[in-house]
């Protein structure tokens, strides 16, 4: 409990980050990252690598930054005016943060689904090709291909490949998020950014949506925040605990939920404490 | 509580439900074919009307008459006290006519003659629709060729203004040129405007000949049939003796001094008379014998004649004749025995004129027939402004919304857009006549002179262009240099950007301070000059200020819609790597796409409904010509034209004779009042609809 407090009462506090994690090798790597709203520090020089091919989870109580984080890899953040950030992230060896780097190129090499499915208001084909329409794509045979292809990459096509033209927003909560994933797949991302997929739904199609993510690994990058520990424990390769803008610990998941180096995450993972 | 509110409720309800059900009951009985009674009056004389309201005044019941016959009796209603009358239920006489004319509105009378045919009274109605379909043949004719005399004038109008246009390009003098025609130390373009005049002039004298004698054919052609009533307007004649129950039971012996009355013939004692009692309903008094009868009475060899026959005391009977009336059978534009009608060809009557009524010209000053130009003024206006808001409207609550950053700049011009809204609609009038008609009218007109504006000489007002050039170009330079300032919120860059935007202002009211005060510009159409173009009401105008006036709900909807859109939907949209103008434009607007629809009809629908400032920029009572029709180039910007709100008003207060008009403006009213509610019921049933395309399914 000490460190928590410390951490509290805003003192310096080391990482602890296993030689298993950092043996990866890294799709986004995030160097001495702090972000700030205003005046008040969010986030604080956090280093962090997000593996290959691998599902890495972020947790910790509401309000740790968890979502600030997520949001900071594809620059989401620059939408509020008030952010201000220092530090680095690197995806794939170039700087995401550098005063040349064409934001919109940038995002269009991640893929991101939010907390809440939001399907556009247009049909579902419409709603998976999205990513291309925007950079100008008029093929059908493509669009068509990419369409199937991430729809059966989100495990949806089977249910929607008859009605393609119906409304996004026809589909249920489950197949909503599903149908988002298919979009944030369909221009093939290095890194896929999910900020709690599942907390809207119910717990068959939170179910569905966790098989997902188990056949996407290794195919993709996964960087998920979750609430839910069994979630993570289920799903994850790597857990990282984080704490009021502080990264605390990350290991394996298995190490996380089994024998953490610090007793302030195991305290956490088992319930004892947030 | 609940009783106070509820009650308030009620009566809100009632008062809403109240004034609609007033309205659609006076404006759908307007046009119903009624039936027309006559009343014999104590002191003799006859009252016939169309039975309107029966109303109590000064403590007496009083019948509100529609008399009609406004030619012979100066008056189209009449209030009759019921003290006056014998009975209190008129004669419902089957034989008589109600003839709708295109001057001097209804006729009520007894069809007595035809001028063109002997057929006998019975096949009256099927003589004269057929008389009527060939009158239609030649009114057609007659406007054709009335068309042609037009089109002669606007010819040499043309070339007029051909005239007046080399004058002033050549500052010289033509009037005499033009007079004598000759070309003498002319230049070329001179030249060709005077042998143009004379040459149509010439072309003009040939033609107008034929067609003024065509005219005058024609016109004597319908001249030629008329129908001669006996209208319900007794003239004495004398009195004669006969037997008074002789004459109850339809016989007449002569002599009895009727012939001389009549006026038939020296020689009567070879006539025969038939009298024919016709009725007394309402002619006589109840209970008493009856004292009055009309009767048909034939003489061989002439048309049959209606008398009033009155019994007097002495055994003497008085003898008065209904007024004979004389009408063009082309004045006629429907008829009917308005009182033996059954219930469907009232129905027919009712249907064709409501016809009339959506698709006909006025008639009688708008009193009678069409409300055509009106609605299609009203439609057009509103169309033309539609495309005007929409787009300033939209755009710039979209920069509102989703471009501007927000602070206190951008919360007071959001206030005033919303006070905006509650400015009296005469102010907007009155801004439209100043600164549309006169000012910008006028510019069009006449040039910045006639916009009540002083030129610069020329060599100052190039020097001014010169200046607006660097200033452009500083602007232009600031805006590109203020673009590559890569630093977020760097303060210079905020210097830059503002400096940019503070020449950009300047730059756009240089142009506009050189375009009033330019020297070398004299209007588009300085040849028509003093006759004014776009410098008067016009449509052009008209539409401009309506936009002005919606424009703030136009705005409103818009932002309200922009702000409902979720901003889940503009993040995913970001997320996928779609720039701020794809997002708007693939996301954003879609999504809003039925608020803004709604916004927008609501805004047609106050812009249709507006009367107090088109008053002031360019609806008139009666407009000839309408402001989209088949003739090039269609749209005609600068006419004045007719519309529904205002001809409400100018029928009700402002006609020759309001009471007269008063059935229709409810009518008119009617009309405006469907129209409202047709676009506003459009505008939710689309919000509702593109809305369930929207909804998302709950989980």
């Amino acid at each position: 409990m000490n460190r928590l407090k410390a951490i509290a009462d805003g003192q310096t506090f080391e990482s602890v980050i296993h030689q298993e994690v950092l043996d990866r090798d890294p799709v986004v790597s995030i160097r001495d990252f702090s972000l700030f709203y205003n005046r008040k520090q969010a986030l604080y020089n956090i280093t962090m690598p997000v593996a290959k091919g691998m599902v890495t989870a972020l947790v910790g109580p509401s309000g740790c930054g968890k979502s600030t984080l997520l949001r900071s890899v594809n620059r989401m953040n620059d939408l509020i005016e008030s952010v201000r950030i220092e530090g680095d992230m690197v995806l794939n060896g170039e700087s995401i943060f550098a005063p040349s780097v064409d934001v919109i190129a940038l995002r269009k090499r991640m893929g991101m689904v939010f907390q809440k499915p939001n399907p556009f208001p247009m049909s579902i084909f419409e709603n998976v090709v999205y990513p291309l329409r925007i950079d100008g794509e008029r093929d059908k045979t493509i669009l068509m291909q990419v369409c199937e292809q991430s729809l059966r990459g989100a495990a949806l096509w089977e249910e929607v490949k008859d009605r393609l033209s119906e409304s996004g927003l026809s589909l249920s909560g489950g197949q909503q998020q599903r149908l988002c994933i298919a979009r944030a797949i369909a221009s093939d991302p290095e890194v896929l950014l999910l900020d709690e997929p599942c907390s809207a739904l119910d717990p068959i199609a939170t179910g569905k949506i966790e098989d997902l993510i188990d056949r996407l690994r290794g195919e993709y990058s996964i960087l998920i925040v979750t609430h839910n520990m069994q979630q993570a424990s289920r799903i994850s390769d790597h857990t990282a605990f984080m704490y009021l803008g502080r990264l605390v610990e990350m290991a394996e998941t298995s190490t996380i939920f089994t024998r953490p180096r610090l007793s302030e995450t195991e305290d956490y993972v088992t319930g004892r404490f947030g | 509580m609940v009783w106070l509110s509820g009650g308030m409720f009620a009566i809100a309800c009632l008062m809403i439900v109240s004034l609609l059900a007033f309205v659609l009951w006076q404006g759908l009985w307007t046009l119903w074919p009624r039936t027309y009674s006559i009343y014999g009056r104590k002191d003799g004389t006859l009252v016939g009307g169309e039975l309107y309201a029966k109303a109590s005044l000064e403590g007496q019941d009083t019948l509100y008459l529609r008399t009609g016959n406004y030619d012979v009796s100066n008056q189209h209603f009449a209030y009759v006290s019921s003290s006056e009358l014998v009975e209190q239920s008129g004669w419902l006489a089957p034989d008589l006519w109600l003839v709708e004319r295109k001057e001097w509105g209804n006729l009520y009378g007894f069809p007595k003659q035809l001028s063109w045919s002997q057929a006998d009274p019975e096949d009256f109605v099927r003589v004269v629709h057929e008389g009527m379909r060939q009158t239609a043949k030649i009114d057609r004719e007659l406007g054709e060729a009335k068309n042609e005399l037009k089109r002669i004038d606007q010819h040499i109008a043309e070339a007029r203004l051909g005239i007046r246009r080399v004058e002033l390009a050549e500052k010289i003098d033509l009037q005499r040129a033009a007079e004598t025609g000759s070309l003498e130390g002319l230049s070329p373009s001179a030249r060709d405007a005077v042998s143009n005049l004379g040459l149509r002039n010439r072309q003009a004298d040939e033609t107008m000949v034929e067609i003024n004698d065509r005219i005058a054919g024609l016109e004597a052609q319908r001249a030629e049939r008329t129908v001669v009533f006996e209208l319900p307007i007794l003239d004495p004649l004398g009195t004669i003796t006969a037997d008074w129950a002789d004459l109850r039971a339809g016989r007449l012996r002569d002599p009895t001094g009727l012939a001389e009355l009549l006026g038939a013939a020296k020689d009567s004692s070879g006539l025969s008379f038939s009298a024919e009692p016709m009725g007394d309903g309402g002619l006589s008094e109840p209970g008493v014998e009856d004292q009055r009868l009309v009767c048909k009475v034939t003489i061989p060899g002439e048309p049959t004649r209606r008398l009033m026959i009155r019994r007097l005391e002495d055994g003497r009977v008085s003898v008065e004749a209904f007024r004979e009336h004389s009408i063009l059978l082309a004045d006629m534009v429907r008829f009917f025995p308005t009182n033996r009608l059954g219930i469907f060809q009232r129905l027919g009557v009712y249907a064709s004129r409501w016809w009339e009524f959506l698709s006909g010209d006025p008639r009688e000053a708008g009193m009678e027939g069409g409300f055509f130009p009106a609605i299609w003024g009203t439609v057009v206006m509103t169309i033309v402004m539609s495309l005007a808001v929409m787009p300033f409207g939209v755009l710039a609550a979209l920069y509102m919304r989703e471009y501007a950053k927000s602070g206190w700049l951008l919360s007071v011009i959001r206030i005033s857009i919303n006070n905006l809204a509650g400015v009296p609609s005469i102010v907007y009038g009155v801004f439209g006549l100043s600164f549309f008609c006169y000012i910008v009218g006028g510019y069009i007109d006449g040039g910045p002179i006639k916009a009540g504006f002083e030129p610069w000489p020329s060599a100052a007002w190039f020097s001014a262009l010169g200046g607006l050039a660097i200033v452009g170009l500083i602007a232009f330079a600031v805006s590109i240099f203020s673009g590559q300032a890569e630093a977020r919120r760097s303060p210079l860059r905020t210097v830059l950007s503002w400096s940019a935007g503070l020449l950009w202002l300047l730059t756009l009211g240089l142009i506009v301070w050189l375009l009033v005060k330019s020297p070398h510009f004299h209007g588009f159409y300085e040849a028509q000059l003093p006759n004014p173009t776009f410098g008067k009401g016009c449509l052009l105008w008209a539409a401009l200020t309506l936009s002005l006036l919606t424009l703030p709900v136009v705005i409103v909807a818009t932002e309200e819609a922009l702000s409902a859109v979720p901003n889940s939907l503009r993040e995913g949209s970001y997320a996928c790597g779609a720039g701020k103008w794809q997002t708007i434009h693939r996301i954003v607007l879609p999504y809003a796409r039925p608020g803004i629809i709604t916004g927008f009809i609501l805004a047609m629908a106050r812009g249709a409904g507006e009367v107090a400032p088109m008053m002031l920029v360019g609806a008139i009572p009666l407009a000839t010509e309408l402001p989209l029709d088949g003739e090039f180039p269609f749209l005609h910007g600068s006419r004045s034209f007719m519309h529904l709100g205002f001809q409400i008003y100018s029928l009700g207060f402002q006609s020759q004779n309001s009471e007269a008009a008063k059935p229709m403006v409810f009518t008119a009213t009617l009309l405006l009042l469907s129209i409202v509610t047709v676009l506003n019921q459009t505008a939710i049933w689309l919000r509702a609809s593109l809305r369930k395309r929207f909804q998302s399914s709950q989980f």
